[in-house]
């Protein structure tokens, strides 16, 4: 916390494009340090930087929203909205805390913790592309999964369409069109990686990578294509575990619009075998 | 060698934004200057005239306070990556590409490049410098350095456009985005590329312009009409200017087939350098002699076949003196070609000054007039030789040279031919 904090013309200045409440909170925090003022200052950070058109989303107030998917904002705004709001709090966030804040949810926690000197957030389960081909039974050229992220009872994953997949030259003939059963697939992987990675209590221990298998999917609808060079944003929460079963819903956005929703997405697993204990 | 052909012009200058009303002001020799109130309201700047953009307000470090056409409609990270140029040139290179009837799909190709022009933001570099050395590096726009340095028209461009061909800058002070145009050609015409869409964009700001100043270069005459007088005895310096011209360039071929609407050929360029100076022309116009010789060979051209010749002259004392006798070396006792300088009408655009004379020519050519050189009401002795047209003159033009000449001293010529 090294920041100097400005003064009450230069807050001014430098918030003036924000929302006039985001402002007077901020002026009055810059005297009372009141922690309770802090997620109207950065909300109202946040909404000076995006969109008009998606400002409603981010004023719904809802912890889940993301800030790339949802919101639009690609990581050289988030340093304009971190350069702002250390400004402003006068305080200094590491570029390591910023890599795990994904969501509303998150800056709140994560600021929340930082001005209150409680310990940080846990850092999240980020899985680079690497570690989610180590980690899945599922590999190229039938893995549809690169980065991914577990979250508590979430997970969230991309894919880039990269045009050089074998069955676009089918699907369609010089039209290629990634196929919606397969973005099923992405979220079915997205929901194995979580079941293998989550170590949600839930699912009972250990689960055997390779015992995990499809069995339905309900309430699918499909809302926009996919094509080359489109990047898939996956999403799947889980809703319910009743071992052997697992239920997710799951979503894909593709530049912040929904390409495909599924309402229930169920796998079952088993556990790891329990090493045979030796009887003497 | 294929041949290469304009087929598309955009247009931000301070004659106008539309080829047809720039083509009414070069007709009528109107100018764009005015008393610049900025200029004019800070005793250390010592020249009130300037050439500004109608309708950009851009003299504001922060993108989001500009005022600009609200025709383009620019996300707030795209925003923030802008230069005032890179600004500009969003608008020439729409213009452009619209006018010659092409879609997006054909801009974003691999046989489709990009090559631009500009000396960079100097505005954009001071302030975000200017603010990383008050409040240190981790608390500036990661977007500053695109929108500074001498790429960010590539930067930008390339991007918005999906551009996949060659894209590259050029810098060459006065003569880059004559460079730009005439690597262009050669892209083309060696069959590397199909299609090049080449920009020159310099910023109307007082970072770009009053430096100038310093150099004693600058014109301090406050009437805005006499103030830019190329060829005059009495000029005292160049009034300056920014915008953006865009043009897109295509071999013959591709533009035949597709039925594009062909404004000239480019016949053909040359380029020299004088070997003399950081900054002033050699006094005998050598260099710009010699690539004046070798666009016609390249054209291959008589000096006899030249209708009109767009000067470079900046009404600086000494540079317009060597330019009339580098145009009296080459041309000689053999021909009288028209000669004007537009820079009468729109100051020095710096490193966009090349294109859009370029385009001037382009547009003179289409309207079958040559432009006049404005604002001369005695003529230096040194160009008294020379064919220098005082009046605009209805005529069918077939073949152009522009000339274009810049620090370093280096010289571009490009010939340009009806089609």
């Amino acid at each position: 916390m090294t920041t100097a904090e400005l003064n009450e013309e230069a807050l001014r200045e430098s918030l003036k494009r924000c929302p006039k409440p985001a402002i007077e909170a901020a002026v009055q925090f810059s005297r009372s340090h009141d922690p309770e003022l802090v997620p109207t200052i950065v909300m109202g950070i946040i909404e000076r930087f995006v969109e008009p058109d998606v400002r409603p989303v981010l004023r719904e107030g809802n912890d889940h929203v993301r800030l790339l998917e949802d919101l639009g904002i690609d990581s050289l705004l988030m340093v304009e909205i971190v350069i702002l709001v250390e400004e402003t709090l006068g305080i200094h966030i590491e570029n390591e805390e910023l890599r795990n804040l994904r969501s509303v949810g998150d800056i709140k926690a994560y600021l929340d913790a930082k001005l209150k000197g409680l310990p940080l957030p846990a850092t999240k389960n980020v899985l680079s592309f690497e570690e989610v081909a180590a980690s899945m039974p599922h590999q190229a050229p039938f893995l549809f999964l690169q980065e991914a992220r577990i979250n508590g009872t979430e997970a969230d994953g991309t894919y880039y369409i990269s045009g050089d997949e074998p069955f676009l030259e089918g699907h369609f003939k010089d039209n290629p069109v990634f196929p919606a059963s397969l973005m099923l697939e992405a979220l079915g992987q997205l929901a194995v990686l979580f079941i293998l990675k989550s170590n949600n209590p839930a699912l009972g221990g250990k689960v055997n990578p390779n015992s995990i298998f499809f069995v339905s999917c309900d309430g699918v609808r499909c809302h926009k294509m996919c094509r080359p060079n489109d990047v898939m944003h996956l999403n799947i929460r889980l809703k319910k575990v009743h071992s052997p079963m697992v239920q997710f819903e799951g979503t894909i956005l593709n530049r912040g619009t929904k390409v495909v929703r599924a309402e229930e997405i169920s796998l079952v697993y088993e556990l790891e075998k329990a090493e045979s204990v030796q009887v003497s | 060698m294929r041949d290469v052909v304009v087929t598309g012009i955009g247009l931000v200058t301070c004659l106008g934004h539309q080829v047809a009303d720039v083509a009414d002001r070069l007709l009528h020799l109107r100018h764009g200057f005015v008393a610049y109130e900025p200029f004019i309201n800070n005793p250390k700047i010592p020249v009130s005239v300037a050439a500004p953009l109608p309708g950009f307000d851009t003299s504001s470090p922060e993108p989001e306070d500009w005022k600009f056409p609200s025709t383009i409609r620019f996300k707030l990270e795209q925003l923030k990556c802008l230069s005032p140029n890179a600004l500009y040139a969003n608008f020439a290179l729409r213009d452009a590409v619209a006018d010659a009837g092409l879609q997006l799909d054909q801009v974003s190709d691999q046989r489709t490049g990009l090559y631009t022009a500009s000396s960079g933001s100097a505005m954009m570099t001071y302030h975000n410098m200017d603010r990383m050395k008050k409040v240190g590096a981790l608390r500036c726009s990661p977007m500053g350095i695109v929108g500074s340095i001498a790429g960010t028209l590539n930067f930008n461009l390339a991007s918005a456009y999906h551009i996949q061909g060659a894209t590259c800058g050029f810098v060459s002070a006065c003569a880059s985005s004559g460079h730009a145009l005439a690597m262009a050609h050669d892209e083309i015409a060696l069959n590397r590329q199909d299609r090049m869409i080449v920009v020159g964009a310099e910023d109307f700001c007082e970072e770009t312009i009053v430096p100038f100043a310093a150099m004693r270069v600058l014109s301090e005459n406050p009437d805005p009409d006499t103030a830019s007088r190329p060829f005059d005895v009495n000029r005292n310096g160049f009034v300056g200017t920014g915008g953006s011209v865009a043009l897109v360039v295509e071999s013959e071929e591709a533009a035949r087939a597709r039925n594009a609407r062909v404004y000239a050929r480019i016949a053909g360029w040359g380029q020299a350098t004088d070997g003399y100076h950081v900054a002033a022309s050699h006094p005998q116009g050598e260099g710009l002699a010699r690539a004046m010789k070798l666009a016609l060979q390249s054209a291959n051209w008589l000096v006899s076949d030249v209708d009109y010749v767009n000067a470079h002259a900046t009404s600086t004392t000494t540079g317009d003196v060597a330019e009339c006798r580098a145009l009296k070396s080459v041309f000689g006792n053999d021909a009288r070609p028209a000669i004007s300088s537009t820079k009468a009408l729109t100051g020095h655009a710096l490193s966009l000054s090349s294109i859009m004379e370029v385009s001037f020519c382009l547009i003179a050519m289409n309207r079958k007039f040559m432009p006049g050189s404005a604002h001369i009401s005695q003529i230096d002795p040194a160009a008294g030789d020379l064919n220098i047209i005082r009046k605009s003159i209805p005529q069918q033009l077939r073949r152009i040279l522009s000339n274009s000449s810049g620090f370093g001293g280096v010289n571009v010529c490009i010939a340009l031919e009806s089609t």
